[in-house]
């Protein structure tokens, strides 16, 4: 027994050599798609996908030499790559350059000749000419900064027949528009953001979210008497948890729905105009356990060519979409290692890096973009932009390193569209599950088809029809002679 | 005879009253029988091979939840459910169809859905997402042809007025529901018992 397992051990170590090499070589496979980073499939099912981003760095207030952040809640990057911080606990704000070293605090302004101060702001916007909008929360106002950190004007609680008696100006963020008009979300309203002109007079309300109504609810609402009805809870409109403006003006909003769209694109009368064209429509997670319910979306970026990133608060989770509302990329979660968080509030890009606050811990995690996440971010841009080649080659790069981005076949369909190959555009379109655009190419190709065969098929017909009238002309005759008759 | 095969079923669909008639009078059962299961697998296999086969722009498909052996089911399961929920009613209202007769009937009303939807897995894959609205087209005639067929089959075959053919047809599908109801009942009651049982044989398994 003994001597048949010696006799046999170099097969046994083989045996196990081949299997550790195995289990070594899966986890090296596993470890490049960590579970963090996924991708929805058409049929909605989570598929595995390399990483786009990985954290590289984590500064707090003492690593940035400016003391420790207290409570921070929001975040703001300029095009020139500064960073505002917002450090509410401690009532000021720190500006930070690109490589997070701090140029200037900003803890109290002059007001008309006399120094003023912040009290617990919530919400934070730079314009592109450096002027500063703060949502200073617990003065119930929004303070407006020019870029030498000098004050311009207050915006007060407005008075407004749309607005209840008791009212209290209670302003959480701000974005500011080319013309100077400021829209404030604030809590407690209802009717969507307050829109104010340049004067800082309140004008109207814009971009109200829609009631739901949950049909039990309402059942019971119905034969309930009026003073039950009185305790229950009243059908209002969801908050809208954040807000940012693109470039065009265009407000992008998150909102706290759990039915419907949480993600929206105002225009300037406060119309949805989100492109949700992609498999699903943009809205954080779509497979969730239903204890823990879909994605709370509490903060949202938008960057050039229309992309945009959300934050989840729930798993915290940042998810892009492109601008026709395709998933691109996740990344993060609750934790503790690094490029996790705990109480995530607030995200921003620096260039095509992500910066993400975390609130209760003080901390700012930076992410940088993998070789993956680069590709990807470009070939979006070049399509964008309508660089045909450059998106077909980056985007071929792209599906080389994650083959299961179904969208990536549509971009390098519609190239070779353009270029005019038209079977292997449609067989690219096939992939990506885009019906409207293979049939395009299939039309196309069928009349290419069509005319390169066109002698071939018309001589097949001709033919067949002499054959056919020549049998029955032979039929006819050999009836008239008075020959058997086949039927 | 063999030639009867093929032309007889072409014969019924286009001229249900008569062909019903000669299908329950006239001609052998046996017969009838034969062509029914060959209509059932011919429609088997052509909801098989569209959902393998038909053109993108009309089939969007999933091949992870494809299963060749439940499409058949598909076909088959509703035939018989609705042939034994049409006998039970109709043998307690006067009906004088026998059980191989609802069965044949409706197998012969199914044959415009396998003539019309065969050719068009082949031809759908030559047409435009425009030219969709034809195959929606063909398919909503098929499907019409089919309800007209099964209604003259049994107005046929039991001998009923057009008005209680059609009351009778609706308690059928409602029939169907409560056949489906009951065996699903069924069915979980005996998955528990069955349960019971091997908890039961385990529990003497581990102790002894």
């Amino acid at each position: 027994m003994l001597k048949s397992i010696l006799k046999s051990r170099p097969l046994l170590l083989l045996a196990i050599c081949c299997l550790l090499s195995t289990t070594l070589g899966g986890a090296a496979a596993y470890a490049e798609g960590d579970g963090t980073s996924y991708n929805y499939s058409f049929w909605g099912r989570t598929a595995a996908a390399p990483a786009a981003y990985q954290a590289t760095d984590l500064y707090n207030g003492s690593d940035l030499g400016v003391g420790a952040f207290k409570e921070p809640s929001d975040l703001h990057v300029t095009t020139d790559n500064r960073i505002y911080v917002l450090d509410s606990g401690n009532n000021r704000i720190v500006i930070l350059d690109e490589h997070f070293k701090p140029i200037e605090v900003i803890d109290s302004f002059v007001r008309e000749g006399q120094a003023d101060t912040f009290a617990k702001p919530q919400g934070l916007f730079v314009t592109d000419q450096n002027e500063i909008i703060i949502a200073d929360t617990g003065h119930n106002r929004v303070v407006h900064l020019d870029s030498e950190f000098r004050w311009v004007k207050t915006i007060e609680a407005p008075k407004s027949d749309l607005l209840q008696a008791n009212y209290q100006f209670q302003p959480v963020r701000v974005v500011m528009d080319q013309a100077q008009r400021t829209y404030v979300m604030a809590t407690g309203v209802f009717d969507g953001f307050m829109e104010f002109n340049a004067q800082g007079d309140f004008t109207s309300f814009i971009g109200a979210n829609r009631v739901y109504i949950d049909p039990v609810e309402y059942f019971w609402k119905q034969i309930s008497t009026q003073a039950q009805r009185s305790q229950m809870l009243m059908f209002t409109p969801t908050e809208f948890t954040s807000l940012d403006i693109d470039g065009e003006g265009f407000i992008y909003a998150t909102n706290g729905d759990q039915w419907g769209d949480n993600i929206k694109k105002l225009n300037a009368q406060g119309t949805d105009i989100l492109r949700r064209s992609g498999y699903f429509s943009p809205q954080g997670d779509i497979r969730y356990t239903s204890d823990t319910g879909p994605s709370r979306l509490i903060d949202i970026d938008i960057t050039d060519s229309e992309m945009y990133s959300v934050l989840d608060s729930k798993r915290g989770r940042i998810f892009t979409y492109n601008g026709d509302g395709h998933f691109m990329y996740v990344f993060g979660g609750l934790g503790n290692r690094i490029g996790e968080f705990k109480t995530p509030t607030a995200i921003e890009r620096v260039g095509d890096d992500f910066i993400v606050l975390d609130k209760a811990l003080g901390e700012i995690t930076v992410f940088k973009t993998t070789a993956y996440g680069r590709t990807l971010n470009d070939a979006v841009r070049s399509y964008y932009r309508g660089d045909e080649k450059q998106a077909f080659r980056l985007f071929n790069e792209t599906i080389n390193m994650n083959a299961n981005l179904e969208f990536a076949y549509a971009g390098i369909g519609k190239s070779l569209l353009r270029q005019g190959d038209y079977k292997e555009a449609m067989k690219h379109f096939k992939r990506s599950m885009d019906q409207n655009n293979y049939s395009k190419a299939f039309l196309l190709y069928r009349k290419e088809v069509m005319r390169q065969y066109f002698g071939f098929i018309m001589t097949a017909v001709v033919t067949i029809a002499a054959i056919w009238a020549g049998v029955l002309a032979y039929r006819k005759s050999s009836r008239r002679k008075g020959g058997i008759s086949f039927e | 005879m063999n030639r009867e095969l093929v032309t007889f079923p072409f014969h019924v669909i286009v001229h249900p009253f008569n062909g019903y008639w000669d299908l329950k009078y006239d001609r052998d059962q046996k017969f009838n029988l034969i062509v029914s299961c060959v209509v059932l697998f011919l429609l088997a296999l052509t909801n098989i091979l569209g959902a393998q086969y038909s053109g993108f722009v009309v089939n969007l498909y999933n091949p992870n939840e494809m299963n060749s052996l439940l499409e058949l089911v598909y076909v088959v399961v509703p035939v018989l459910f609705w042939c034994v929920a049409n006998w039970s009613l109709t043998t307690l209202m006067d009906g004088e169809g026998k059980f191989i007769e609802i069965f044949t009937a409706t197998c012969y009303a199914l044959i415009p859905i396998v003539v019309i939807n065969f050719p068009w897995i082949w031809l759908s894959n030559v047409i435009s997402l425009q030219e969709t609205s034809f195959y929606a087209f063909s398919h909503a005639v098929a499907y019409l042809w089919f309800i007209f067929l099964l209604f003259a089959g049994n107005m046929t075959v039991h001998q009923f007025s057009a008005g209680k053919t059609l009351g009778i047809m609706v308690l059928t599908v409602i029939a169907m529901g409560f056949m489906a109801f009951i065996s699903l009942l069924f069915f979980s009651l005996v998955q528990q018992i069955i349960a019971f049982i091997t908890v039961i044989y385990q529990e003497l398994v581990m102790r002894s």
